[in-house]
């Protein structure tokens, strides 16, 4: 794959450098430093933005503006929070004004009802695997469906919270300094969201 | 559910304690809970099969989409460095520019403003009017000046100057009127600033159903130097993918662009529309692409025509 290669490549440049030193680099100017704190990050970018928001062009989107923001203003980053917290805080503050925003426009919803029930406006992106096997695919249509269904009855921070829990593995109190709030906020957050989403997916459990 | 109390407060700290969320003490308290309390071991093991249908879900992201997503972000990183202030002063990193140098030592501060007040009384001369002794009225707000000849007026006992002035002039009006395109399409040529180039393009992409405009955009698609310019001009010919002579570009792109974003947006416009035209190039392009997402797109849409992937 291109992507690998370019990333082998970038590895070599980088060979040992650890985050703070990349940052530094990054800070004074270096492209190459720059582009391998991305590729550390960009995955997880990527699949936040894509799992709350449920549309590949918001979330291409929200890779853009993220790390174009990060690009812009890594020199006023100073440290005082670890690197993928700030990097976090950015992206999630990008994907929560996109969940605002869409819900301001009342824009089409990611499940849409149709005569064959409800249906992921996503799936026809996750088809795209061309040897999946049909019965899978079926299945984790209706699963997505019913996951995209469950969490638009979430508020975006619940939605967010959820996400970087549950997906992204990261302590609540993480999470917390992400969403500028308390670990214990952060906490009623995610009870108040599993609480939802269970009684969302029960039937389907 | 079990209406005891204390069973309400343990399910209550499941899902937390599922995440692995709660102190030492009650986690220790809801094990001891757990061990003799049937209820709340089934509530447990409901929780965690929801967990688990949970993790059942496929992620959406995929490797193509995230080459992509680099390839933009690459091509859009090289246009801010190619014009900086631009991109500086929309970030307003100007500001933090300034606080900077006022973080600058004193010995540094004090010459430089210096420098900086005799500067400003320098300007301040030239635009005081004549009375207080300041220039001669007449050049006015000129941008640029070239003096052409210089002569002696014997008439008056003065000198007579001629001089080659460039005005600023805003012009405002809507996007759609015939002289500000005339002027956006001007711009969006503009060899030496790629960030008025940029600016033009986005402007002029939601007028290409005309064809001036039209063909603004293909020539920014298919000269400019700059991807950032050419990805917005694609992205101002997404409406107009069926056209024969925008296909014809396309194809062009697909064989010329050296920017992978650029041929990736470009083969994503062509698969919109079928059309066996394109053939020859499109088996061209298999034969000489690196890029991976570029060459299985376009074998994909070659094998949906019917066409030869291999020999032609």
């Amino acid at each position: 794959m291109y992507a690998e290669t370019l990333s082998t490549r970038i590895v070599a440049t980088a060979p040992s450098m650890d985050e703070a030193s990349l940052i530094r680099a990054a800070q004074k100017g270096d492209q190459d430093a720059f582009e391998h704190l991305v590729r550390s990050y960009d995955q997880s970018v990527l699949r936040i933005a894509m799992n709350l928001l449920r549309s590949p062009d918001e979330a291409r989107d929200v890779y853009q503006e993220t790390f174009l923001k990060v690009f812009r203003n890594l020199h006023s980053f100073r440290f005082d929070c670890t690197f993928h917290t700030w990097l976090y805080r950015i992206a999630t503050n990008i994907c929560l004004d996109h969940l605002r925003r869409r819900k301001v426009r009342r824009e089409e919803s990611a499940v849409a009802e149709t005569s064959e029930g409800t249906v992921d406006r996503m799936a026809r992106f996750e088809d795209s695997g061309p040897h999946s096997d049909p019965e899978r695919q079926t299945w984790n249509r209706q699963l997505s469906s019913r996951i995209s269904g469950a969490l638009e009855e979430l508020t975006p921070r619940e939605r967010t919270v959820f996400e970087l829990r549950h997906y992204e593995g990261l302590r609540l109190r993480a999470i917390g300094e992400i969403l500028g709030t308390t670990e214990e906020a952060a906490k009623n957050c995610l009870f108040r969201a599993t609480q939802k989403m269970r009684t969302s997916l029960e039937s389907f459990a | 559910m079990s209406r005891n109390p204390k069973c309400a407060e343990i399910v209550n700290e499941i899902p937390l304690y599922c995440y692995g969320e709660v102190s030492e003490e009650t986690e220790e308290r809801l094990e001891s809970h757990l061990a003799g309390c049937a209820d709340c071991r089934a509530e447990l093991a409901r929780h965690r099969s929801f967990l688990d249908l949970m993790d059942s879900r496929v992620n959406q992201e995929s490797d193509m989409m995230l080459a992509a997503c680099r390839n933009n972000l690459r091509a859009e990183i090289a246009r801010e460095a190619e014009n900086p202030m631009r991109a500086a002063w929309r970030e307003g990193a100007w500001l933090e520019a300034i606080r900077r140098f006022a973080r600058f030592q004193i010995p540094f501060r004090v010459p430089v403003g210096a420098v900086a007040l005799v500067a400003l009384g320098f300007f301040a001369a030239r635009i005081t009017p004549q009375r207080f002794g300041g220039i001669q009225a007449g050049v006015g707000d000129a941008m640029f000046s070239n003096v052409r000849s210089v002569e002696a007026d014997p008439a008056g006992g003065g000198v007579r100057i001629a001089v080659d002035e460039v005005r600023r002039r805003v012009v405002t009006g809507s996007p759609r009127d015939a002289q500000i395109q005339e002027l956006l399409v001007s711009a969006a040529r503009d060899e030496n600033n790629p960030g008025v180039r940029v600016e033009s393009i986005t402007i002029l992409k939601d007028g290409a159903d005309l064809e001036s405009v039209r063909s603004a955009l293909l020539d920014a698609l298919t000269r400019d130097p700059n991807p950032g310019v050419r990805l917005k001009a694609l992205d101002g010919l997404k409406a107009w993918a069926g056209n024969p002579t925008v296909r014809r570009s396309l194809a062009e792109v697909l064989l010329k662009d050296d920017n992978p974003a650029v041929r990736i947006q470009a083969i994503d416009l062509l698969t919109a529309h079928r059309d066996d035209s394109i053939v020859g190039v499109l088996q061209h392009v298999v034969q000489r692409e690196d890029n991976d997402y570029v060459r299985t797109r376009t074998t994909r849409l070659l094998e949906e025509m019917g066409a030869s992937v291999g020999t032609y």
